[in-house]
């Protein structure tokens, strides 16, 4: 074992002794779907980013002239950018934490064997269901001051908060968009992991008890490490999902009190402004600092899959 | 990371879709725009405006498809949001196509599509009709000196009271705070929105100021006026005059803010009227027409929509002809009894029908006719931006009057001075 994982290290992945024609059959085989991606993807990437050097006269039909990048200089050197980056991050970041530990709960109370169990997963999936935009509207709804479900419920219950205009305030309007994200996610995030909960060979569990180890010691020992790499794959889902964040904020304040996203302001910039250049930059930026978060995660994730061939 | 870069090519898509830049050269613009002149009734032609909620625009076509049976309109429906079905017809007009002859127009867009050379001149067949229309309506559909387009129907804001609580209606603003503060608050539409935009616009016209110039081609917004405007709004909710929740309101929530007893006045448009005429405070509410502010008489904002003829019509001809049949009479008194869509002919307003469906007319009316439009700008979209973002953040306490005023008049300016 020791032995065939250090010539797996030592031999460079893709020259790995296939025969050229092999090699041949695999590029062609690979290539209608690598056509599919340069069409659906390349291309109009590689077109907002050209329309972010670009600019378009508001008021002169045709008029174009060729901008370098002076829509990204106009965006980096806006507060408004900097503030919609904290706010994206703020966001994605507490949002995916809470999703993962509600998450891996949830999947765990539906990992056990009890009856009714095929019903509770397909429950919990409702929210999952629910359009992000339907979502938000009923949020905005239950969070409406004075009348919502949520003030109401506070003032009945004598708890405080009743007269807090959740959405008119920061950091409260960041909160309810949390709020309403994990109510969304969680789910998803439950059945990635549950997914991965199901591939952990019981034995190991039984093997652990005849040793004696706790429930703590079997979650923190067995069940961790080996939903590493599912917990992972459900992190990057999640968390390019949360930067990207468009729907919630869009429908439930606008943006306004600190709940302006970067897909946010791009929207603004080119639909209602209709400065496709700018709106362009803001983009092809937006695009950028999704992929370099995919980067570090794949990173990761790569690390962790090599690390667990090592161990078997 | 493939998948990744799928994902996000997803979203790069959706955006450049949204934008749709477009690489056509050839003008149009104000000065050479196509023009119509003749109004002929024959041929297809397809009538894109907002979804049809109440089944009113799907009559006018019926009438108009029996009454000219050489001509076949169509009715396409938009989304119910303003802002969407901007975006639907931009984008229809970017990709110059000819799918839309008539377009059902929110009056701030006028502006911006004329600019674009998107619209037909339409000056001498609105020059023909001029005593017609409620002239405030007509001045919507105004650029640079021509005609783009016809009224299709009007709107302006109304003060609703709870007379159980004030017996009559306060002779101004300033007394309608005072006395909103004594009893439950005034409600308006305070959201981060166009209609926080309209709210702040109605007092500003009331006092006198503006926030561009006649021909808008300057920001006039650091004056007096804005500023004590803005010090006027955001006094209200400081000193709990108007609630901190009309932050997040918009026509809605201020309606059944309203409607549950949780405000004395509301200002908001007559849509309001028969639905509270529903709510449980039907016989405890009357409205009335703006009341004055800074000594002044009152003011409003219009709205409503404009019909024009697209720049890339194959039947124009047959678009006018469906246009001047929309604005006709009969057709209005139509629109006001079945969908409540304020008429923008003065002689409508006292047709006994119009006066059924709409009892408040003649006061709506009076409304519409001290009514003014917005900015007339190409960049109205951005202009309102500039106004409603610096208003939200007086009212959330978050600049101070002053700094919010020198703020909106650079942003305006800015907008303004956009390539």
């Amino acid at each position: 074992m020791e032995a065939a994982t250090a010539r797996l290290r030592r031999r460079p992945r893709g020259r790995d002794g296939y025969g050229r024609s092999e090699r041949r059959l695999a590029a062609t085989m690979l290539a209608p779907s690598l056509i599919v991606i340069a069409a659906v993807a390349a291309y109009p990437i590689g077109y907002a980013f050209w329309l972010s050097l670009t600019e378009y006269s508001l008021r002169t039909p045709g008029l174009w002239r060729f901008a370098g990048f002076d829509n990204y200089s106009e965006a980096l050197s806006s507060p408004e950018f900097w503030d919609a980056l904290t706010t994206t991050f703020v966001f994605s970041g507490i949002s995916v934490g809470l999703e993962l530990v509600i998450g891996l709960g949830m999947a765990l109370c539906m990992h056990e064997a009890f009856k009714g169990r095929a019903i509770l997963r397909t429950v919990v999936l409702v929210p999952w269901a629910v359009l992000t935009v339907t979502t938000a509207i009923t949020w905005r709804t239950i969070f409406e001051p004075g009348l919502g479900l949520a003030p109401v419920l506070l003032d009945k219950l004598g708890l405080p908060g009743a007269d807090i205009v959740w959405l008119g305030e920061e950091p409260y309007a960041l909160g309810v968009m949390i709020l309403a994200d994990v109510w969304k996610t969680a789910p998803f995030m439950a059945l990635l992991i549950l997914a991965g909960l199901q591939v952990i060979p019981d034995e190991l569990y039984d093997a652990a008890k005849v040793d004696g180890a706790s429930a703590w010691q079997r979650f923190r020992r067995i069940t961790l490490p080996l939903l590493r790499p599912a917990i992972l794959v459900a992190l990057i889902f999640r968390t390019l999902d949360a930067l990207r964040i468009f729907d919630l904020p869009f429908v439930l304040t606008q943006g306004a009190n600190g709940t302006t996203t970067l897909s946010l302001i791009a929207q603004q910039e080119l639909t209602t402004n209709r400065l496709i250049g700018l709106g362009s930059a803001l983009s092809v930026l937006t695009f950028l600092i999704v992929m370099a978060v995919a980067f570090i995660y794949i990173r990761a994730l790569g690390g962790n899959i090599r690390a667990l061939a090592e161990e078997t | 990371m493939l998948r990744a870069a799928a994902v996000l090519a997803a979203l790069a898509i959706g955006i450049a879709g949204c934008g749709g830049g477009d690489d056509d050269d050839d003008g149009g613009g104000g000065a050479d725009a196509k023009k119509v002149t003749q109004a002929k009734a024959s041929g297809d032609v397809t009538w894109c405006i907002g979804k049809d909620t109440t089944g009113a625009f799907g009559t006018v076509v019926d009438n108009f498809n029996k009454a000219n049976p050489d001509a076949n309109v169509t009715l396409l429906e938009l989304p119910e949001a303003a802002d969407q079905q901007r975006e639907q017809q931009i984008q229809r007009l970017q990709a110059e196509s000819d799918e839309c002859d008539v377009l059902g127009m929110d009056v701030i867009w006028t502006a911006e599509y004329a600019a674009q050379g998107w619209l037909q001149d339409i000056t001498d067949a609105a020059n023909k009709r001029k005593d017609e229309f409620v002239p405030s309506t007509l001045d919507t559909a105004l650029y640079e000196g021509k005609y783009w387009a016809l009224p299709f129907n009007t709107n302006a804001g109304f003060l609703y009271y709870r007379s159980d609580q004030v017996p009559e209606a306060p002779a101004d603003w300033e007394a309608v705070y005072q006395q909103g503060q004594q009893d439950n608050g005034v409600v308006y539409q305070g959201f981060r929105y166009e209609g926080l935009t309209v709210n702040f616009l109605e007092l500003l016209y009331s006092a006198g100021g503006s926030v561009v110039n006649e021909d808008a081609t300057e920001a006039t917004a650091d004056s007096q006026e804005v500023r004590d405007v803005l010090t006027f709004m955001a006094d209200g909710i400081k000193d709990g005059a108007a609630p901190k929740a009309v932050t997040t309101y918009k026509e809605e929530e201020s309606r059944r803010a309203f409607e549950s007893g949780n405000a004395t006045f509301m200002r908001n448009w007559p849509y309001a009227y028969a639905l509270g005429k529903e709510s449980k405070i039907a016989d405890e509410f009357e409205i009335t027409t703006f009341p004055g502010y800074a000594g002044n008489e009152g003011a409003g904002v219009l709205g409503g929509y404009d019909l024009a003829i697209s720049a890339y019509s194959k039947n124009p001809e047959g678009a006018l002809a469906f246009m001047n049949f929309a604005t006709s009479p009969d057709q209005q008194v139509i629109q006001a009894s079945e969908a409540s869509l304020p008429p923008v002919l003065t002689e409508v307003y006292s047709d006994p029908t119009v006066e059924k469906a709409l009892p408040f007319a003649a006061d709506l009316l009076q409304a519409v006719e001290q009514a003014q439009p917005r900015p007339v700008s190409p960049v109205y979209p951005q202009i309102s931006e500039a106004i409603f973002t610096n208003v939200y953040a007086a009212l959330q306490g978050d600049t101070s009057p002053d700094e919010a005023a020198s703020t909106m008049n650079e942003d305006i300016q800015k907008a303004i001075e956009t390539f």
